[in-house]
């Protein structure tokens, strides 16, 4: 009973030290709440549309305005100039206005007709690589729609049926199915594992910040002598009021994506309930192995800033972890974050049973056995050591 | 000349003061030193190769064996396993041993035997946009070029160029232009260079700015600072910042780069005179917003997670025609927004100066503001340090 009472003496404690600081206010409330905000209403649309894109139409015929036309209509392409030339519209897109533009040399039309085959070109500025392939994927569609429907004309004539002429002009096709996410959503990409990641990145900074500001502020003693110098209720007490504020945080982060934005949910929220819970606790458990690894605030803080940096590339949820060097990927284990996104997949967006993803669980709760080899010296740390400037 | 004096000594205590304090130097030297080497690392294939892909070939028929023959030898796609039904192929994918799923049903050949339309099946796991575009790619272009084959079996006696004309009345050609694979560490590197130079400025200098404000509750003042006016002391300070960003710019923009084979077509002229601009903007709005460095830790937490979001508000990712009016104002307060599209132009787009004035104008702009706000910053801070 006595060691339970001790706890919530140290807790009580934390909630009076959280609420006299701004930066714990502004980190664990008003920060996340920002970046859900940010992120979900950025990407708003999804999928980005009516992208800035320029045409040098050499032709300016009826055909090639029709042409224009089309590729203005499309959902993604909106064309915003009409260049002089190749070099203006290079120009143009080195001056950032456009991301691609669309060249219709002299003579296209006359030569279609009289069936020399003319060429088009369409250029796209893959430095800026989501609204190049973007405008790539429509102005190719353009150009098939455009060269289907002379030949289409042709098959017509000669008394071919729709589905024939089709099958004349394009014997075999593929058919893209993009299961549970159909729209190809960037926000549901990008999103589902950044605000996460972001809770997780400020756990390990606040919590490492809340234990050694002990030291820093010589207050260390006082704390562990409160618990008896048992360093386990010490950092039991502690980081309860922490917790409390975080599920809080991570349960909005869930109704914000879930609830509000309905991001595919194929696995009901229970799983990602446990998702986010692991996800949590691990990062508690990496910000108290962290302070034992280095007994000093700014080291312990610098080394949770690099790794939870680090852990939005690594997880894989951009630029995939089959393409890392060999190496990256086997590091990659050692992120919760990564867990927390192939659970993710495995649950939210493709709802699998709950077994697919054991070893994923399995990984991220054998994180809590991390601060294990680290509270010997912890508990000395706090103990012993005094803060330097 | 005893303000020019106060300059030059200053700037000499401070570059030590910053090259020898512990915390500053892991921000100033070694971030920028390492995480780029890490991130190119990461990213150095550029795009992803040869993504497991299971099939379900219902047909099994010469054609189709041919299909996925050749699917296999593209460089997107390899096949890891031929699966009797589709729950099979599922359950590969869900086992992670497989990202893609490609289906060839029954009729295929007898499709294109009687003259209709095949169609060919195909799936994604949609955890990663990248193995959606390597499935679709590489099926495309087998596709094209069977669709070509059989035509010319189908006309008899046709030329390739009568062929082709009937294919395509209208021939097209694609060209992408500067980022001609359309890599991925290509597009990103140089906005996280920039980001680094920004963000590891920021707190470096609030680290150092909060450290002088807490020995200043507990009475002390560095003694070199003594007798000196607060302008000199941040012409002082600022010029020490912006000579450990000029080399660290130079490895960050000129090794960097090419050491991982990224585009790098930039006109020397153009890149120092955005590179200065963007170096002095970032000093004074790193010297600004230090003034809410509380003390040395603190601030820390406050500034890392902005890097993500200020990432995404450049619009190098999500484009910056797509950004709400509310996003893109706030992402004019920083100089990475103008630093990162212009660097992206300048370095991998051949842009010239002229080509990148609103983002050079902006940079200046910043530049000014935010030495009339760090003047003030200082003001406050030195006189009441100082005459304490």
């Amino acid at each position: 009973m006595s060691s339970i009472s001790t706890i919530l003496d140290i807790a009580k404690r934390e909630q009076k030290r959280l609420l006299a600081r701004p930066v714990y206010i502004f980190s664990m409330v008003i920060a996340p709440v920002i970046a859900f905000i940010f992120f979900t209403t950025l990407m708003r649309d999804g999928l980005p549309c009516e992208l800035p894109a320029g045409i040098v139409d050499d032709d300016n015929t009826s055909v090639t305005r029709e042409v224009i036309r089309n590729l203005d209509a499309m959902q993604q392409t909106h064309v915003v100039a009409h260049y002089g030339s190749v070099a203006e519209a290079r120009k143009a897109m080195q001056e950032g206005r456009i991301y691609a533009f669309y060249y219709i040399p002299k003579g296209t039309t006359q030569l279609a007709l009289s069936s020399k085959q003319p060429t088009v070109s369409f250029y796209t500025a893959p430095s800026y690589i989501v609204p190049a392939s973007l405008e790539y994927r429509d102005m190719k569609m353009m150009s098939e729609y455009a060269s289907g429907a002379i030949t289409r004309a042709t098959l017509y004539a000669k008394g071919y049926t729709d589905a024939q002429a089709m099958a004349v002009l394009q014997p075999i096709r593929c058919e893209m199915h993009a299961v549970n996410n159909p729209r190809l959503n960037y926000s549901v990409y990008l999103s589902n594992t950044i605000l996460p990641g972001i809770i997780m990145l400020l756990i390990m900074q606040v919590t490492i910040y809340a234990i050694y500001v002990e030291i820093k502020e010589e207050t260390s003693k006082e704390w562990m002598s409160m618990a008896g110098n048992d360093v386990v209720k010490a950092l039991t007490g502690k980081l309860l009021p922490h917790l409390a504020i975080w599920l809080l945080m991570g349960a909005l982060c869930l109704v914000w994506l879930y609830g509000l934005w309905h991001f595919p949910l194929n696995s009901g929220i229970w799983p990602m309930v446990l998702n986010m819970f692991l996800l949590i606790i691990a990062s508690f458990a990496f910000a108290v192995f962290f302070c034992g690894c280095v007994p000093s605030l700014r080291w312990a803080l610098s080394l949770a800033t690099l790794w939870g940096v680090l852990s939005f590339p690594i997880s894989g949820f951009s630029f995939p972890q089959m393409a890392f060097p060999d190496p990256l990927r086997a590091l990659s284990y050692f992120f919760p974050l990564r867990h927390y996104f192939l659970i993710y997949v495995d649950q939210a967006l493709n709802g699998l049973p709950l077994i697919y993803s054991w070893q994923d669980i399995a990984i991220q709760t054998a994180f809590l056995i991390l601060p294990l080899f680290v509270l010997g010296r912890l508990r000395k740390f706090l103990m012993e050591y005094h803060y330097t400037h | 000349m005893n303000w020019l004096k106060n300059i030059i000594n200053i700037w000499f205590y401070e570059i030590k003061n910053a090259l020898f304090d512990e915390g500053a130097v892991v921000f100033f030297i070694v971030v920028p030193l390492l995480y780029p080497l890490l991130y190119a690392y990461l990213y150095g294939n550029e795009n992803v190769r040869e993504v497991p892909t299971v099939v379900v070939d219902n047909c099994n028929t010469l054609t189709s064996r041919e299909f996925l023959r050749r699917a296999d030898a593209t460089a997107d796609i390899k096949i890891v396993g031929h699966c009797a039904d589709m729950e099979e192929a599922k359950e590969m994918i869900h086992q992670r041993e497989a990202y893609c799923l490609i289906y060839i049903p029954e009729e295929f050949d007898s499709d294109i035997i009687a003259m209709r339309q095949a169609t060919v099946e195909l799936y994604s796991d949609m955890s990663g946009l990248l193995y959606y575009k390597a499935v679709l790619g590489g099926c495309t272009e087998v596709s094209l070029d069977m669709n070509k084959e059989i035509k010319a079996m189908r006309l008899p006696g046709a030329t390739e160029e009568q062929l082709s004309t009937f294919q395509y009345p209208i021939e097209y050609q694609y060209v992408p232009m500067f980022n001609t694979q359309s890599g991925f560490a290509t597009f990103l590197i140089p906005a996280v260079l920039m980001m680094i130079i920004q963000q590891t400025m920021v707190l470096g200098v609030g680290m150092i700015a909060g450290d002088e404000r807490e020995k200043h509750r507990k009475g002390l003042v560095d003694p070199h600072l003594i007798g000196k006016r607060p302008h000199e002391i941040l012409i002082g300070k600022s010029m020490v910042y912006f000579a450990i960003y000029a080399v660290v710019a130079v490895y960050l923009v000129c090794i960097v780069p090419p050491m991982f084979h990224l585009v790098h077509i930039w006109d020397w002229r153009a890149l120092l005179a955005f590179m200065v601009p963007f170096i002095l903007s970032c000093v004074f709005f790193s010297i600004a917003v230090s003034a809410l460095a509380h003390d040395r830790e603190s601030f820390i937490i406050m500034f890392v997670f902005l890097s993500i979001p200020l990432l995404f508000a450049s619009g190098i990712s999500w484009p910056a025609s797509n950004i709400p009016h509310f996003w893109k104002a706030f992402s004019w307060l920083f100089p990475s927004t103008f630093g990162i599209n212009g660097f992206v132009r300048i370095t991998e787009m051949g842009a010239r100066l002229p080509d990148v004035m609103p983002e050079l104008a902006a940079l200046w702009i910043q530049t000014f503001a935010y030495l009339c706000l760090s003047f003030l910053v200082y003001k406050r801070t030195y006189r009441e340090q100082i005459s304490a």
